[in-house]
């Protein structure tokens, strides 16, 4: 298993249940933060197994109460007692169970399943290891590591002594970045879901997933909150719905939400387009509003369907490309897209001309696997585009035959080519080669390529434009990336850096404001103090901080007043200066130092 | 390039400056101390009260940033119900904030507060009260986890149980444990346990792993207040605060009334002998048989074992303290500060 820890858990339910199903009632989960010694591994072992085979056999109650007072006492040998009389059991009870267990007539074999074997103590899984492998003979005990590191860890946690005992066999799981892809794939290339991801809340649970922990149940917590962020924040998600519902909801539609379409950026920009009367009608007339913008959401969902069949088409022609200019995987190519007008990259421009490079064998295969794509997408606008796909095809069917007078041809000259072995022919005719090649017209197949290609591009053009320029894409789509980043990844430290340095940035204060580096002496005590502290080296001595905050302090309050005799000035900005060095050391910054008397030491360097 | 260049060049400046800072144990400051300065210590009332005195700047502000804060509220109702759990950050006391949480939303339901600053919070004592007050139920556990499977198990039987625990400083240092901080984050992953917690070290999310975090389940909200950290640093033992010396010196006095007179003129030999090493930093202490060999000559003890038995008791008064040098033999300190122990003979020369 990968480094992935979070989404093991799934995994090792699944398998249980696959193995009590079909193998075996007997199977123990055993996760290390319960078993800090042999003895509570024991006990939860045998409180596991025991109860699961009560759930698989449903026995009665007075076994239950029987068995729960066993769990007191915990031994390898009352677990083998009960394992034999549980066997027995199943042996001889009625027929109906004698059928399932006569299927495999030896005893089922005792599952126990380490679920993160890196952070067992050694010696517990050592001693557990050989404790049951002396008696293996009575108890099959089939043990499962899962290791999120790799094979390597088994070796280097047991002694040869102890993984001599246990044959083992190693299983790989399916690299997490596939579970992504598969994830990706289904939920938001699919056309079932309404809600759809802009591009930037895509590339930041994207770039979470791959920067920082690599897990797939994280990106899922992260699309839930782009979904309820996006129903939370957004007044017209309710239109975010299937095509069914869409009309009923439209018409239940009130006057503000109405108005809320028409403050839409990008349907303002459609209204733009119009002519003038129809401006008027959809600005004034909310009957006229709400027809126009179910076809406008209908329209949308249309794109989409055919969004993801091109984008399926553009994937298989790219991703077979060297170097993958456009990458690799389809959620790359699916940003790409969203990102901006894709043929307006440079990227995109050199995938087309390697596909114009390509050779025949692999275009039919790649239009095949269009021609399947587009086939099995629900958009009816594809026939067309489908007929003319496999009329390609049948003209590279026809191309065949031609193709191989052409390379008959090509290889006579390549003959005559060798019979000149002449050193001065041979550049002659190499030169007279490549003029006639330069000049001669394309052949038939090069032609036929580039009309493909061509095609596609204009496919490309025609439906993948970006979702941002569509009309009425808020409704469908949810873009805003720094609400997602800002509850997802925070960095606190940031927030108390910013808040000590700057805190004109919180507090709107017009006094406040300066440029960066200094600060003013206006600002809150512990601003002062933090800044102050900044220009100290490991060491702070208490007394110099002091009296550079009175300092400062001073210099802020001399124009006030000085009505307070200066004794109990001097007491209240001494209260302050504590207050606001023992925050300090509540937030981490400082702590007090047994090096020297009265000093403090420093534990962050640099400005943060 | 150029400004990357610049940059790097940075970059590397400061990781010089930070090794050369770090290299040598030598640290130039001044050599001065709080005791030359003229002023007493405060102690914490006094503090509290001249603090009070002090006028909280940018009030208005502060209160602008704290109902920008307070819109959020439904929307954490909400989120906590959808199975996240929320952790606040930003500098400034959350704890107002969270008691406002509390009072205008959570009145109603069945909710558990938290003081994580307290220093002797324990988890344990967290467990207690869920399951004492929430869950009725009087019986002892034999240890935390065997409580947090019981918790678990009664909530998933019970699904109109619905808890919301809030705690202030998860980050503290009672709490910030790594059995503790599992402990925690099982809790929190029971669907029907909602946890609305606050940071505020600078470290604090170091204390949690991929799973924990998968556990929490966090979505996290910066909510800098800017509100001084009242509650949350009283409990701070600030360097600057008189706080033991006052006991140590009360406490000093009133053991020492009740011994004999030779045994205080030993406390007293002593203490006269480490004030006036007080400024070597390197005094270990005075050695037992030149203590004892003093000890004759002001005709204090008369055996080896009379000092030694004499020592014994100031040892479990906490007055001295023993400790053996590089060489083998006994070294005895009195473990209080300078100004304690001058002040001490002061008021003995006053008795006598």
């Amino acid at each position: 298993l990968g480094v992935n820890v979070t989404d093991h858990d799934l995994t090792f339910r699944s398998l249980s249940d696959l193995l009590q199903n079909n193998i075996t009632p007997y199977i123990a989960l055993l996760e290390a933060k319960d078993c800090p010694g042999i003895k509570n591994l024991m006990q939860k072992l045998m409180a596991q197994l025991m109860n699961c085979s009560i759930d698989a056999d449903s026995l009665e109650d007075e076994d239950y109460v029987q068995v729960s007072q066993s769990r007191i006492r915990c031994s390898m040998s009352s677990l083998i007692k009960w394992y034999k009389s549980g066997t027995q059991k199943t042996d001889s009870e009625t027929p109906s169970q004698k059928r399932t267990s006569s299927t495999y007539w030896q005893p089922p074999p005792v599952v126990v399943i380490f679920k993160d074997m890196e952070s067992f103590t050694t010696k517990v899984l050592q001693d557990f290891i050989v404790i049951s492998s002396q008696h293996i003979h009575e108890l099959p005990l089939v043990l499962i590591f899962g290791i999120a590191t790799s094979p390597m860890i088994i070796h280097r946690l047991l002694p040869h002594s102890v993984s001599s005992l246990l044959c083992i066999e190693l299983f790989q799981s399916l690299s997490c970045k596939e579970h992504l892809s598969t994830v990706i794939d289904k939920l938001l290339l699919s056309d079932q879901f309404p809600f759809k991801l802009g591009e930037k809340v895509l590339q930041v649970l994207i770039n979470l997933f791959l920067y920082h922990d690599f897990s797939v149940q994280n990106f899922i917590k992260g699309f839930q909150l782009c979904i309820l962020e996006h129903f939370f924040s957004q007044p017209l998600s309710v239109l975010c719905c299937q095509l069914v519902d869409l009309k009923k909801r439209i018409n239940s539609l009130s006057h503000d939400q109405c108005e809320n379409i028409r403050r839409l950026p990008s349907f303002r920009r459609y209204v733009e387009k119009q002519e003038s009367g129809k401006q008027i009608a959809l600005l004034t007339t909310d009957n006229f509003l709400k027809e126009e913008t179910e076809r406008l959401l209908e329209d949308l969902h249309v794109y989409h369907y055919n969004y993801v069949s091109v984008l399926r088409c553009l994937h298989v022609f790219t991703s077979s490309l060297p170097k993958y200019p456009l990458g690799k995987q389809i959620r790359d190519l699916h940003c790409a897209c969203l990102e901006n007008q894709v043929w307006e990259t440079e990227e995109y421009e050199s995938s087309l001309q390697l596909a114009r490079m390509l050779n025949k064998s692999d275009l039919v295969t790649m239009l095949q696997q269009c021609v399947e794509i587009l086939l099995s997408s629900s958009g009816k606008e594809f026939d067309k585009t489908v007929e003319k796909l496999k009329e390609f095809l049948t003209q590279f069917q026809n191309l065949e035959a031609e193709a191989f007078q052409e390379r008959d041809g090509s290889i006579s000259s390549q003959k005559e080519l060798q019979k000149k072995t002449d050193l001065y022919h041979l550049q002659k005719t190499l030169l007279e080669l490549k003029e006639s090649r330069r000049s001669k017209k394309l052949t038939k197949f090069e032609m036929l390529r580039f009309e493909v290609v061509d095609y596609i591009d204009c496919l490309v053009r025609n439906y993948l434009v970006p979702a941002d320029h569509r009309t009425l894409h808020e409704i469908l789509y949810f873009n805003t990336a720094t609400v997602l980043r800002g509850h997802l990844n925070a960095a606190p430290r940031t927030a108390l850096h910013t808040a000590l340095n700057n805190p004109h940035w919180y507090l709107k204060n017009q006094v406040l404001k300066c440029d960066g580096g200094s600060i003013s002496n206006k600002a809150p005590d512990i601003c002062i103090v933090y800044k102050l502290h900044l220009e100290c080296g490991r060491l702070i001595n208490l007394v110099d901080w002091l009296e550079a905050f009175a300092t400062v302090v001073m210099a802020a309050e001399a124009p006030d007043a000085d009505t307070a005799s200066s004794d109990q000035v001097d007491d209240i900005i001494h209260a302050r200066f504590i207050r606001a060095v023992s925050e300090l050391e509540l937030l981490g910054f400082i702590k007090p130092s047994k090096q020297k008397t009265d000093h403090v030491a420093r534990l962050t360097w640099g400005g943060c | 390039s150029l400004a990357k260049k610049i940059k790097e060049e940075k970059m590397s400046n400061l990781v010089e400056e930070y090794f050369e800072a770090h290299s040598s144990s030598k640290v130039l400051t001044s050599d001065r101390t709080l005791q030359k300065l003229r002023k007493r210590r405060l102690n914490q009332e006094t503090l509290h009260d001249l603090l009070k005195k002090a006028p909280l700047a940018y009030a208005a502000e502060i209160k602008e940033l704290n109902q920008q804060h307070e819109s959020m509220f439904s929307k954490w109702l909400l989120q906590l119900h959808l199975g996240f759990n929320i952790v606040l950050y930003g500098l400034g006391s959350k704890r107002d904030l969270l008691e406002k949480f509390r009072t205008s939303l959570l009145q109603d339901s069945v909710h558990l507060v938290v003081n994580g600053y307290f220093p002797s919070i324990t988890v344990r004592s967290i467990l207690n009260s869920i399951t004492e007050e929430v869950l009725d139920h009087t019986g002892t556990f034999r240890s935390p986890l065997d409580q947090l499977e019981f918790i678990t198990k009664r909530f998933k039987e019970d699904s109109s149980l619905e808890l919301y625990v809030i705690i202030h400083n998860l980050d503290s240092q009672m709490l910030r444990g790594e059995r503790s901080q599992q402990i925690l984050a099982q809790l929190s992953s029971l669907p029907s346990v909602y946890l609305i917690a606050s940071i505020d070290h600078i470290n604090a999310p170091l204390m949690w792993d991929q799973a924990k975090l998968s556990l929490y389940n966090w979505l996290w909200y910066e909510t800098t207040t800017f509100s001084p950290y009242v509650e949350e640093t009283s409990y701070e033992n600030s360097l600057l605060v008189q706080q033991s010396g006052s006991l140590a010196l009360s406490s000093l006095t009133h053991v020492l009334r009740s011994l004999t007179p030779n045994a205080r003129g030993i406390f007293r030999l002593l203490a006269q002998y480490q004030l006036e090493k007080k400024d070597n930093p390197s005094y270990p202490g005075l050695s037992f048989q030149d203590f004892y060999q003093q000890c004759r000559e002001a005709f204090l003890v008369n055996s080896d074992l009379t000092l030694r038995a004499q020592l014994t008791e100031f040892r479990d008064h906490k007055l001295i303290r023993t400790k053996r040098g590089a060489d083998g033999v006994e070294y005895l300190l009195i473990p209080v500060d300078v100004s304690t122990l001058t002040d001490f003979l002061e008021n003995e020369d006053e008795d006598v």
